[in-house]
This record gives C-alpha cells, structure tokens and sequence, in this order.
C-alpha cells in the first residue's frame, strides 16, 4: 500500500536543567504513511512541540532514530540539515511567523530562494499555491493587512512551497477565532485530500483534531497505545480503488496513481 | 534606525573631512613654500638687477623691500603713515652732479584722495583699517629711462604702456579698473581732472588684493597734486657697482633728514631678514601639519573604531530583536550561510545609507569639522618681535590667501568613502551575522 514516509525508532529527548533532568520523550515509535493526516493531541508539556521539532530537524533527539523519506535524519551534519528543513518539511506555527516586511507572495517564496527553481517557475508556483489557499488577490498584501486567517493561510502556502515529504503544522488554529478554526483545518483537509500531502498537526483542541484522520495521544512523553480515528472535514471523499489514496468526490482519474476510477 | 544612520553618519562623515583637511592643510603649506621660494629668487634676481641704484626716499619707510614687498617690482607707495614730504627740483640737480651719478629719477608718488575701508582677519583679531583707495605714480616719462629702468610695470594686459611726453593718460592696475569698473579709452578722476585710460596691467602678486595703483606722467602728479617741481622718491643709478657705496655717503651726509637712502646692500640685508621670517613661517606651518597628521591618524582611528563600534551594536541589537526571525528563517530551510550573509548586507546596507548622510554632512560640514577637529597651518609668524604694524598694508596676497578652509570633496574621496562605509559596515556586522547564523532554530523560534 502507501509508502512509509516518515519514522520514528525508540525516540528518546532528556533536556538537563542544570542537574535536573527532564525527560520530554521516551520511547517514542511512530510511523506515518503517504497521504496521512495525523493529529497530536496531549496537555501541555506533553512533549508535542518537542516531537515535532524532532521531526522537522529542529533538534536533535538524546536516543533514537527519525527516518525521513528513508533518511536518518539524526545522522546528517548539521551543516547539511538546512537542505532537508527545505526540501523534505514543511512548517506551520501558530502565530504564523510570517516576515511583517514582505508581501504574501514574497513570504511565501522565501522558502524557494535558495533552490535552483528559476525566478518565473517560483513565481508561477506561488500563485498556483496561493490561488490553493484561497488567497488570490491579495498577492501584494503585507500581514499586517491581511486578517489572521489570511496570514495562516500565506504560512501553509510558503510551507508547501517546495513540495515537502511532510508538513508539520504546531498548533496551527491556536491563535484563530472559532470560525477562523474551522476554515483553516477544512483546507488543510482539503490539501491532504486533493493534493495527498501528509500533514502531522500538533494540538490541545480535541474538536481541532478529530478532523484528522488519525489522533495520537501524547503524555509526560510516552505515545499512549490508544489511537482514535477522526473524520476528515471534507467527509465526502473517494479513495482510489487501485492505491488506495483519498480523493476529492468529484475525482475520474487517481491523482496518485494516475488510474481511472 | 533613524538615529543610528545619523550616528553612523556622523562618523563617516568625520572620515571624509579629515583627510581632506589633511590634503587641503598640507596644499596651504606647499603653496606657502612655492610663493615663498618665488619671490625671494625674484627679489635675488631684481637685487641683482638694481645693483646700481640708490633708492632715495622722503619718507621714513624703508623704500623697497622694506618689510613685505607688496606690488613687485615698485616699492611701497608711504600713504596712511605719516606727512607726505616732498624734495623739490634742485635737489635732484644737486644728486645728479655727484661724480659717479648715471641718472636720477624722480618719482611722485600720492595717495588717491578716495579711501576704503578693509577688515583684516589675523590671529590677534580683525583690525579695520581706512587707507587709500589707490596710488598715483607720477612717473618721469623720458625713453631713455623707460628703456633702461624698470620705472614701469611691464605686464600690460589691455592697452599701451606710457610713452615719453605722455599726458592726461594713465595705466591702471587691473584691480582698480575692475573696482572702478574702466576700460582702455575710457576717463578716469583723479583729483578733480579726467584722465584716459590707455593701459591696464596685472599687478605683481597674486590674487584681488594687490596695491591697487596708477601710473601717469610725473608733471600729471604734480599739476593736479599742486606739488609742482617735487618728487616723494629719487632713484639714482651710479655709473658702476664700486661707485654706489661713495654717492650714498654723499647724499646721506647733504640731505641727512629729507632723504632716507637705501643701496642693494640694505635691500640684501632686508631680503635675509625676510628669508629668515618666511623660514620661520615655513617651519611654523611644517611642524602644525605634521601635528595635524598625528592628529588626524589619531581621530581617523577613532572615528573607524567608532563605525565599526556602531555597526556592530547596531547589528547586535537588529539580531537580537530579530531572533524569531531567523528561527523562522532556518525552520524554512535558510543556510546558516544565507542568514549570515543576509545580515552582513544589512549591516552594509545600513553603512552605506550613513555613507550618503555622512557624504551629505561632509559636504555641508567640512569647514567647520575639519577646523574643529585639526590644527590650521598658521600662516602668521608667531614671534612677538613682529608686529602687525611693521607689515602694514602690505599683507602679500600670493602668501596670505590660504586655502586651507576649501576644502574640495572630490570623488575619489566620496568613492573611498563609500568603499570605507561598506567595509567597516561588513567588518561592524561579522560578529552579529555570525552569531544569527549559529542561532539554533529551535531556540530561536522559542524567543518572544
């Protein structure tokens, strides 16, 4: 079935706080497939945002291995890790950290300025991508124009920029109102089903997260063994007979396998 | 930001002047060494010339070289100090029938009846002095003198010069005829009557502020002064060198109080105390340059340090306050090389905005940073025993026209200038890119 694209080995994190030490994860396995909308869920402190740093090269775990697309990710230098928070992830914070001084466009081909896409092909990726968020128009506008909704909508289109592996969303409605919420969770729903991208989404909110297909729980950093299954917010979805991927309703051909349904 | 870039700007801006005060100090020296070497090997070579003349004056000044010379190759005119006194006609037949005496000839020399006023600005304080407007040479206009005296000026730049039996003309010093605002042909007063214009000539020295001076036939001068028969100096030429000591003792003796006479040897003597004065300024101004020097490496220094202390803090403060940022930016996937290299075009960028403030202040500012920052070369002797009275009028243009206040910005300096602020912004600007660069993402994103 779906090809395994990111995996965790017996992850173990324990920050020293002087002579204090903390574990934040311990034993953490975990795999994601292909296509999989996965939710976090835990209390503070849990460990979530340490995880997902794990995950995203952000930091460097005490014990244990993290495989990305097939990499340990653990072993690259430092010095070669840059390539793969380009390449391989993407980012979604809750206070959107766009750069207040660029326009939505600019934000969202930072990400793209240093790969070897040419200016035209990053410009024309950008408005695809921003067109996706729903966001046309308002190309030029600067974040302190655009309501917050729209500002975390700018942040998924930069985080999806080079295509990563896997985007790793860290309380990405924490900072919207409840409609706002609503909105954001639906589209990055929408980009898991219309575009297959694999999301990874930490969150306190349950109602957030049984929108995901999957809920993990997280406590005083042990993976709990239960697994809940949520629904995606576009509930009326098809899965490709051939591979097995989620696709919109209205889908006549597999956008992963190409198959006529 | 604003501030810092003023700041940064001042700095620079303290860069620029200085070592254009250092050019513009060390060009006032040179040309206070070049004017002096000039006019003491003309004065050598018109000592030389004259060897056989007796100048007789009936004033008490000097004669020529007295002091400063002021309009080379004529002496002083003895306006503004003192009675004018005259010798009359027979005098000058009695020199002339001393035995060794070639010719006598006489000159009437006045002040013009107008005056003007000029603020003199010197290190003891600015002196406003009333003094004639002009000088009237009355000249004795015979060829033979004309030819072999050199009783004329001889730099004409419109116009003749003055002939023999010449009358109701006049030649006049280009400064006058600018002031009066004259040209050859047209008709100038002097007491009361009108004289043509037939010449203007450039006065000896340099610059606007030459003696201001016309020449006109000697029974002009003494019609319209109603001094007929007197002349204000003799010039006597002894038939050979040998003879000039024996005829000045002549006249010395018959005449001790209407004459006073000077030989070539007076005029040598006054020539080595000139070049022992100008020495002294030359040394004066070498030794406040070498001092501007020292103090201008010693501020140049300072003023880098200061730049670069500016830049660096500045940048330090951006990153700091920016350290989200960078998290944000690593988190993206930016290199440790982008990020550092995007803070070092910061810091440039910012060096180079206060390049163009500084540039701005420099331009506006020279004068007044140069001369509070360095020493001026001072173009006045300091010792005591020279007072400002014994230089009289005669404050040489060629010498006192400093320039040490022009100070030129020229675009090698404005480019340096600009090279200097990148450096200093990228050197300023190392320490703080560094330091984002080496920010561990996860950390930075932490930081509120």
């Amino acid at each position: 079935m779906s090809e395994l694209v990111l995996k965790t080995e017996r992850l173990d994190k324990v920050y020293e706080l002087g002579r204090r030490k903390i574990r934040a994860l311990s034993d953490v396995n975990l795999q994601v497939k292909k296509g999989d909308f996965i939710s976090i869920m835990g209390p503070s402190g849990s460990g979530k945002t340490t995880l997902l740093n794990m995950l995203g090269c952000l930091d460097k775990p005490t014990l244990g291995k993290v495989i990305l697309e097939g990499v340990d990710i653990t072993e690259v230098p430092e010095k070669k890790l840059y390539k793969i928070r380009r390449d391989k992830v993407g980012f979604i914070f809750q206070t959107f950290n766009l750069m207040p001084y660029l326009s939505a466009i600019e934000n969202v081909e930072l990400p793209m300025e240093s790969t070897k896409k040419s200016k035209d092909e990053r410009r024309k990726r950008t408005r695809e991508l921003l067109k996706m968020v729903g966001l046309s128009g308002r190309e030029k506008h600067r974040p302190s124009r655009l309501s917050a909704g729209e500002q975390q909508r700018v942040a998924i289109a930069r985080a999806l920029a080079n295509n990563p592996a896997i985007v790793l969303a860290d309380e990405p409605t924490g900072n919207l109102d409840q409609k706002t919420k609503y909105e954001i969770i639906r589209l990055l729903g929408k980009l898991n089903i219309d575009q297959g991208t694999t999301v990874m989404m930490v969150t306190h909110d349950s109602h957030i997260a049984a929108h995901s297909e999957r809920m993990l729980f997280l406590s005083d950093g042990k993976l709990l063994a239960k697994e809940k299954k949520g629904t995606l917010v576009t509930e009326k979805m098809l899965r490709c007979p051939h591979c097995g991927q989620k696709l919109p309703e209205d889908a006549e051909y597999c956008l992963h396998c190409g198959r006529k349904l | 930001m604003l501030l810092v870039v003023i700041a940064l700007g001042f700095s620079m801006a303290i860069m620029i002047c200085i070592p254009a005060g250092i050019v513009a100090n060390q060009e006032a020296t040179q040309n206070l060494s070049e004017n002096y070497e000039s006019m003491i090997s003309d004065m050598q070579e018109e000592i030389n010339e004259t060897a056989t003349l007796i100048e007789c004056r009936t004033s008490s000044r000097q004669g020529r070289f007295a002091g400063m010379p002021s309009g080379m190759p004529e002496g002083l005119p003895s306006f503004g100090f003192g009675q004018e006194v005259f010798v009359n006609e027979t005098v000058v037949d009695e020199i002339r029938s001393i035995e060794g005496v070639k010719d006598v000839v006489p000159f009437l020399e006045v002040s013009s009846e107008e005056t003007t006023s000029e603020t003199m600005d010197t290190p003891r304080g600015s002196f406003t002095i009333s003094r004639p407007l002009y000088t009237i040479s009355g000249v004795c206009l015979i060829s033979s003198f004309i030819d072999s005296y050199s009783i004329l000026p001889t730099n004409i730049t419109a116009g003749a010069p003055l002939h023999e039996g010449d009358s109701g003309v006049l030649l006049i010093s280009s400064n006058l005829s600018d002031y009066f605002g004259v040209e050859v042909g047209d008709k100038v007063e002097s007491y009361g009557e009108y004289f043509t214009v037939v010449g203007i000539y450039e006065p000896a020295g340099q610059g606007t502020s030459g003696t201001r001076q016309v020449y006109m036939s000697i029974s002009d001068t003494q019609i319209i002064t109603g001094n007929t028969g007197n002349s204000s100096r003799l010039d006597v030429y002894a038939e050979d060198v040998s003879d000039v000591d024996g005829i000045a003792e002549v006249i010395e003796a018959a005449y001790p109080s209407e004459l006073h006479v000077t030989t070539y040897e007076d005029r040598l003597a006054n020539l080595e105390n000139m070049q022992e004065m100008y020495q002294t300024t030359l040394e004066n101004s070498e030794s406040t340059l070498s001092q501007t020097q020292t103090t201008a490496f010693q501020e140049i220094v300072i003023a880098i340090g200061a730049t670069s202390l500016i830049a660096l803090f500045t940048m330090l403060y951006t990153v700091r306050e920016r350290t989200k940022e960078i998290g944000v930016l690593k988190a993206i996937g930016f290199s440790n090389w982008s990020v550092m290299s995007q803070f070092m075009v910061e810091g440039m960028l910012m060096s180079l905005m206060a390049a163009v403030v500084g540039v701005v202040i420099g331009i506006v500012g020279a004068p007044i940073l140069s001369s509070l920052l360095l020493p001026h070369v001072s173009l006045f002797p300091t010792q005591g025993e020279r007072q400002f009275g014994q230089w009289g009028e005669a404050t040489n243009p060629g010498i006192f026209q400093s320039e040490s206040t022009a100070i030129a910005l020229d675009p090698q300096t404005l480019l340096l200038a600009f090279g200097a602020a990148v450096l200093l912004g990228a050197f300023g600007s190392l320490y703080p890119a560094w330091k984002a660069s080496r920010t561990s993402p996860m950390e930075a994103l932490r930081h509120e």
